[in-house]
Parts: structure tokens; sequence; C-alpha cells
């Protein structure tokens, strides 16, 4: 009798919890599942070319169907980037309306968000409701600092237990210290010198070849790089599978550069820019010390580069809009290891006209390739679009840059991730309570869906969880919140079977809902939830595009 | 005994100050670094030393074969682009002076024409003049001269129009004083009473006798100039690599501060030293010139 009083007082309590709302209070759950599809008015016709999906479908509690307009077989690989991490149903809707979801992440990961001291530093403590291995210390508080050397001080200090991005000059100091550690990052990531073929005099396919042979890529890694850094056969990292087929790029040979030169009408060289953004990258650990080598040696073909650096934002948008009219220095850093992310990105038919005209070699090549499971047409298609690469030389592949994290010797699981995905919760802080990371900058937001820096993705991925999810400390994928996705035999539709008994930090319970709605959401531009800091959800834009474009946020002009 | 003249006076009290003395010698060496900046230096300022050194050789301490040293020389050492530091820091020299001068050239020939004309014109004019430069004055110097760049964009000449601009209503004010302390002597009336135009006496009678203190100003103004461009150099809104200016090597290199303090000590002792030495001789001239404190 007592038992029953407790439960019908308890049922009432809830109720009025569920009535009331409110961000804190946990989304109210559905009794009966109902199966839902987005669009719900049926799979979008897909028009020729078309990539991405057509519909997503949650069928049961556990069971969710993604639809795609074309093979992927890089699918399950895009779904464990951090930018789709699975949020709540009841918390999108209650905290996109308002915005506050950028700066008040909800997710079913080791660590809850706790505090963004603007500023300063961003605290996180340990879920204890965690349905995987619990976190290791109770807070996580990750901190900012842009110079290298104000965070090794942070460390040496004992203000931090793990710096990221350490400076290459630091590295040996930092191994010889008996008090710390170094964990080296393998370099998935590439350097490359860009020229846009819009522009005289990069319109000649001889001057870039010219250039090609001019650059002496491996000076650049030993005076410049760490350990583990490693000049660029070929744009995508050989880590990669398929990345590597085909012929390795031009080695320097400046007789050789001079002869082209001569042969397109500038024996002389020319006058040009080299733009770049003077931001520390794995890939680019000294931009203006790199910048400033390349200069000088293309001066041994007569070519005078005048060091251009621009803001940060200003460049990659000129570089984008392609608007560079010289040479420009950037990079890309991997978001999951398949070649789809670094070519497809650069030189595939949807990629930006930063290097001007597409070459057809290349971008059939590229589609054909990314449509196919089969190991041996892959191997077979990424030699053929490597050489195209090679052949026409839209840019130079200069270097896979490797970088370090830092961290107190007395961390214990401390590591590194080729993808800059370190786990803080399976690091214990020599039995502290805490443990801080400082990381290079402050992120621009924490609905992750809308962001693009590590800085953000990095605290993302400590408090939310995606249905796949990297090994920690490697670039291989690990099922999370799905415990499989099976796809058909045609790769156009993939059946994800959902974790059960998994709670998000606001107390509603994971399923095939959460995970519907938040695709939705990024992908249909007139989606309700669909609202971010600059509702650009960029990387979605990049993989699938969007449903309803014409809704779509618009970049500033 | 022949009577002095008022330079001479004035240079024998100039040199019967220890402290100017030192400002001279340094200063003196500065100029000959910069005018011998080809000669003294080995090496190309902006040249990356390709198949001279080695790689491994950067950011090498200071090599000198006196010391015992084998190899190419490198005096102050070699930077994170193997270039020699040395080179940079003669060559920053001349540009360090060619900035400071210029730079403060500007503001005065501008501040003292707005302070001119403010003082002797009066009325309207004056308040009007003057409360523009009130309003320049208002703003932190160099966040005024951030805030400049940061609209006409970055770069070494912009960097010295920024600091020229934010120096004007220091001019300005010291002129003005000047001629409101003139503007009613005797000879002024004087040169009134024969028919002199009012800019003639402006520019021909009260002007030469109004320029001690903005000489003495802009001494010492120049080590605070030198100093302002070198801090924008620092921030990245001066001059632009590689070219060889002292605040952008700082600027450059400052992560390298404790692993390789070479390439960043260099460079500050540069500025130090010649901001000291321009604040020395200003002051030296200050006591030599003023007047009140002839002895």
């Amino acid at each position: 009798m007592k038992n029953l009083r407790i439960g019908a007082i308890s049922a009432a309590i809830l109720m009025v919890a569920a009535a009331c709302g409110g961000s804190s209070a946990p989304a109210a759950e559905s009794v009966d599942f109902s199966a839902r599809s987005w669009p719900e008015a049926g799979a979008v016709a897909c028009a020729a070319g078309a990539t991405g999906l057509s519909q997503i479908t949650s069928v049961d509690e556990s069971t969710v169907v993604f639809k795609l307009c074309a093979p992927d077989v890089a699918f399950t690989q895009k779904l464990a980037l951090t930018n789709f991490v699975v949020n709540d149903s009841g918390y999108l809707k209650a905290h996109t309306a308002d915005g506050s979801i950028v700066e008040k992440p909800n997710g079913t990961g080791p660590f809850s968000f706790k505090a963004w001291e603007k500023g300063s530093q961003i605290v996180l403590n340990r879920f204890d409701g965690y349905w995987g291995t619990k976190a290791k210390a109770k807070t996580a508080v990750i901190q900012w600092q842009d110079e290298a050397a104000a965070r090794l001080l942070s460390l040496q200090s004992g203000a931090a237990d793990a710096i990221d991005n350490v400076a290459p000059t630091d590295f040996a100091a930092i191994s010889a210290d008996s008090t710390l550690s170094l964990k080296a990052r393998e370099g998935l990531n590439i350097l490359y010198l860009g020229m846009n073929n819009a522009f005289k005099p990069f319109d000649d396919v001889r001057v870039r070849k010219a250039i090609a042979l001019a650059v002496d890529r491996q000076r650049l890694v030993d005076t410049f790089y760490p350990g583990g850094s490693v000049v660029a056969t070929h744009f995508t990292p050989c880590s990669i599978e398929f990345a590597c087929e085909g012929d390795d790029w031009y080695a320097q040979d400046i007789a050789a550069a001079k002869a082209l030169l001569a042969e397109a009408g500038y024996p002389n060289g020319f006058k040009t820019t080299l733009a770049l953004r003077d931001k520390v990258r794995g890939y680019l650990p000294a931009p203006v010390d790199v910048a400033t080598d390349i200069q000088a040696q293309l001066k041994a073909i007569g070519i005078d580069a005048t060091l251009d650096v621009q803001e940060s934002t200003t460049f990659l948008d000129n570089s984008s809009a392609g608007k560079l009219t010289g040479l420009h220095l950037l990079g890309w850093g991997a978001d999951y290891p398949d070649p789809t992310n670094f070519l497809d990105y650069h030189f595939g038919a949807n990629s930006s006209v930063q290097f001007g005209a597409k070459f057809d070699a290349i971008t059939s090549a590229l589609s054909k390739a990314g449509a196919t499971a089969d190991p041996a047409q892959r191997k077979a298609l990424y030699a053929e679009a490597n050489n195209a690469i090679r052949e026409n030389i839209p840019m130079i592949p200069m270097v896979h840059g490797g970088s370090g994290v830092a961290f107190k010797a007395d961390v214990a699981g401390a590591h590194s991730s080729p993808l800059g995905n370190e786990e803080l919760s399976v690091m214990d802080p020599g039995g502290r309570d805490s443990i801080v990371w400082i990381q290079n900058g402050e992120p621009g937001g924490l609905y992750c869906a809308d962001e693009t820096d590590g800085e953000s993705l990095r605290v993302c991925g400590q408090v939310q969880e995606g249905l796949f999810g990297f090994k920690t400390g490697t670039a291989e994928v690990k099922p999370l919140l799905a415990t499989k996705c099976d796809a058909s035999a045609d790769l156009l539709t993939w059946t994800c079977t959902l974790q059960k008994g998994v709670k998000f930090h606001n107390g509603a319970t994971f399923d095939a809902s959460d995970v519907l709605d938040t695709f939705a959401s990024i992908w249909d531009c007139s989606h309700p939830y669909h609202k971010g800091r600059t509702s650009m959800f960029e990387y979605w834009g990049l993989i699938s595009g969007f449903l309803n474009p014409d809704a779509c946020a618009k970049p500033a002009e | 005994m022949s009577a002095q003249t008022p330079f001479r006076r004035a240079l024998r009290s100039f040199l019967e100050q220890r402290t100017a003395r030192v400002g001279l010698i340094i200063f003196s060496v500065l100029l000959l670094a910069a005018i011998g900046a080809d000669v003294i230096s080995s090496y190309d300022p902006t040249g990356v030393l390709i198949g001279v050194e080695p790689t491994a050789k950067r950011l090498a301490g200071p090599c000198i074969n006196l010391f015992g040293c084998e190899g190419p020389q490198h005096v102050f050492g070699l930077d994170s682009n193997v270039r020699d530091v040395f080179s940079r820091v003669i060559h920053g020299a001349r540009l360090s002076l060619q900035v400071g001068v210029l730079t403060v050239g500007f503001a005065i020939v501008i501040g003292t024409l707005i302070g001119a004309v403010a003082g002797f014109v009066g009325g309207w004019v004056d308040n009007l003049l003057m409360r523009l430069m009130d309003v320049l004055l208002a703003f932190p110097s160099l966040l005024l001269a951030i805030a400049i760049v940061t609209v006409i964009g970055p770069g070494l000449l912009n960097a010295q129009i920024a600091i020229g601009i934010v120096a004007i209503p220091i001019y300005a004010r010291v002129m003005r004083a000047s001629v409101l302390g003139l503007r009613d002597r005797e000879f002024v009336s004087a040169s009134r009473a024969l028919g002199s135009s009012e800019a003639g006496i402006l520019f021909r009678k009260i002007l030469p006798n109004a320029l001690t203190p903005i000489i003495v100003q802009g001494t010492l103004g120049i080590g605070g100039a030198i100093l302002d461009v070198a801090a924008l150099s620092f921030l990245g809104l001066g001059a632009q690599p590689p070219t060889p200016e002292w605040g952008s090597m700082i600027g450059g290199d400052r992560n390298l501060l404790f692993s390789s303090p070479h390439v960043v000590v260099f460079p500050g002792i540069a500025i130090t030293l010649t901001v000291l030495a321009f604040n020395l001789i200003g002051d030296g001239l200050r006591d030599a010139l003023d007047p009140r404190l002839q002895r």
C-alpha cells in the first residue's frame, strides 16, 4: 500500500515536470513509438548525378533507415564526424528556438556540459549516467591560448595537464623532460600550394608544372616540421586506403623548371603574390616561416612572390570564392579517413573554385570512385584521379605535417588522435579531480553541426556522441550510438540499429526519433530546428547537400 | 674674448652633459650602421641561406670566428628561416631611423601648421583646431594607431602614417603655445607696423623663433615613433615579412624566447638602444636650448 502511494506521488511529480518542460527537465517520452520519415511525403526524387540523402525513417525505437541518392562507400565514416552527433529531440526543439543550443550542448557523452566562461574556459562534469566506460576525471576543463610558448609554460608550471599543438622547436625539450610526455600526432593532413587557373600566368599548365618542379619540399620538412612529418607523394596521406595509388609527385628539378617557364614565355620569371593566413595548424606549424622559405625557393627560377598575410576568415573566403590571383598556401586536416574527404572536397564536381576551372579527368574519376565499394575498382579509379591531378597540377601537394600533444608525465591514458579527437574521458590526471587541457583557440560555438573549427569539435566530442565514432587515438571507425549499420547491395539503403538504454544528460532516453530529428534538422533548410550559430551547416552541405536549399542561410557578402 | 653665438653656446652646453654625449655616441653608431649596412652585413637581410647553411642550423646561436667558431660567421646567430640575424638587425637600423625621422617629420609639418595657425589666428579657428586635437589626444595613442591601420590596411607606410597622425596633436599644442607667447611681442608688432602681411609675420617672424621646443619635442618623439611602429609591426600591422624590421622580427619569433633567445634579444636590444639614444639626445637638447636652464 505504502509502495503504491509512493509510486502514485512519483508519477504525479513526473507528470508535472513533463508538463512544465524547461531546459533542465527531461524531454517527455512517448509511451508508444510511432514510425516517422523525413520528408514525411516520401523520398526525395533524386536528380541525375545527385548525391546525399533522399529520406530518413525511424522504423522503430532502435532502427533508423537512411536512403541515399547515390552509393556512398564512406557513409559510416561520415556519420562518425563530430559534426553529426545526435541531439535529443526535445532539447533541439527547446534550444534551437532561442539559440541557446550554441552555448549549452546536451548529449550522451561521458562528460556533461557545466559552464562556458567566455574568454577563459569551458568546464565539463563527469556524467555518472553514461552508458559506456565512465570518465576517469570528475571534471574536464578546456582552456585556450594561441601562443605555443604560453601553452608550454602552463604545462611546465602545472597549470595544465595537457597542451595541444606543441611548437616543433619545443619537441626536443619536452622529450628530454622527465616530468612531461609527448604524444606525436600522425600527419593525417596536407599542406598545399594552390594556384587558380582562371588567372594568368597560372592558366598555363607549364607554369604550374615549373613551380611544382621548383619547390624543395624536403627542405620544408627538414627545416620547419617535427618528426612524423613527410613530403607529400600524393594529396591524400598514404596511411589512408587507396590514397597513394598512381604516380608519385614530381621531384625538384630547377633546370627543367626554368626551361618550362621559358617555354611558357616567362624566361625571366614573373611577379606574383603568395597569400596565407598566420594561423598555426598541424599541416603548417610556422605559416610565415614556411611561406618565406617558399618565397626564397621560387626566386631560384625568377618568380618574385610577395607575401600577403590575410586575416584567417578573409583568406578562407577569398580562397573558396576563387579570388586569390596569385599563389596561396593552405591545407586540410582529415575529418574521416577516406580519399573522398580529401579529393572530393578539393577537386570533385561540387568543389569550390579555389583552383579555378575543374578538370573533367579528375572529377569523373572521383565520382566513379566514390560510388563503388569494390576495392579493385576504387584502387584503379583513385590511381586515375591521382595521375590526373599530377598531370593538370591544380595545386602542389607539399607536406603531411605531424604535430604533437604534451602531457604531464603522470597522466594515464594520455594519447593523441590523428583526427584531433582526443578523448579526455580516458585520461586520468594522476589522481587529481580535474584534467585541464589547453588548446589553440576558443570554440566558435558548441552546436557542432554548424561548426567547422577543430577547437569546437573537440569540446563537442567530449559531451556528445554520434552513431559512429573513432577508436581512441586512431582513425578507425567504431560504432557508438549505433551498434551497426547494414548497407543494401546497391549501397543506397543503410539500416542502422541503435544502442538501447542510453540517456541524454537532460534525462531523456535516446531513440530513433532523436536520430531522425537530428539529421532532418541539419539536412532540411526549412526544418523548424534548422538554426545554429551561422545556420550554414557547412559540413553537411559538403557531404550531402541540403533539402529545400532555397530556405538555406546564405554566406555573408 | 669673442662673444659666443647662441648655436655655439647651445652646442657647448649640450656636449657638457654626459648623458647627452652617451646618446650622441649610440646614435652615431646607429647612423653609421644604417648608412653602411650593405658593407657591414655579410648576407642579404631578407635572403634565406639556401645552399649556404644546412637546414639543421636553423635557429643556431651566434657563431663568431674570433671565439673559435668555425664555418660561416653569424655574429647574432641564425633565425627561424635560416637567415643571418646580424644582417637583419643592421638593416633594421636603417629602416628604423628612416621610420622615426619620416614619421616625426610628417607629424611636425602638419602639427606645426595647425598649431601655428590656431595660435596666431585665435578665436573660433583656434577653438575648432584645438578641440580636434583634443579629440585625437583623448584616444590612447597606440589604440588609435591600431584603429587607423585596421582601416587603411597593414604595411610599414600605413603604420608610419597612423603613428604620424596620432603624434600631430603633440606638436600642434607645443607650436600653439610658442606662437601664443610670441605673437604679441615687440618684433611682431614692429613687423606689422612696417606693413608685413599676416602670413609673412607668421611664417617669417614667428615660426623661426618658435621652433626650438619643436626640435626638442621632435627628437624625443623619434624614439617614441620607432617604438610605436615596432609595436605595430610586432602585432603584424606594420612591416610585413620578410622586411627586416625589429618589431616584426620579435613578433615573428616571439615563441622562441626561451628556446632560441638570440632571435628576439638582439632586435630587442637594438630597439632599446635606439630609443634610449633619442631620449638622451632629446633631454640634452632640452637642457641646452631651454633659456631657463642656462648656466
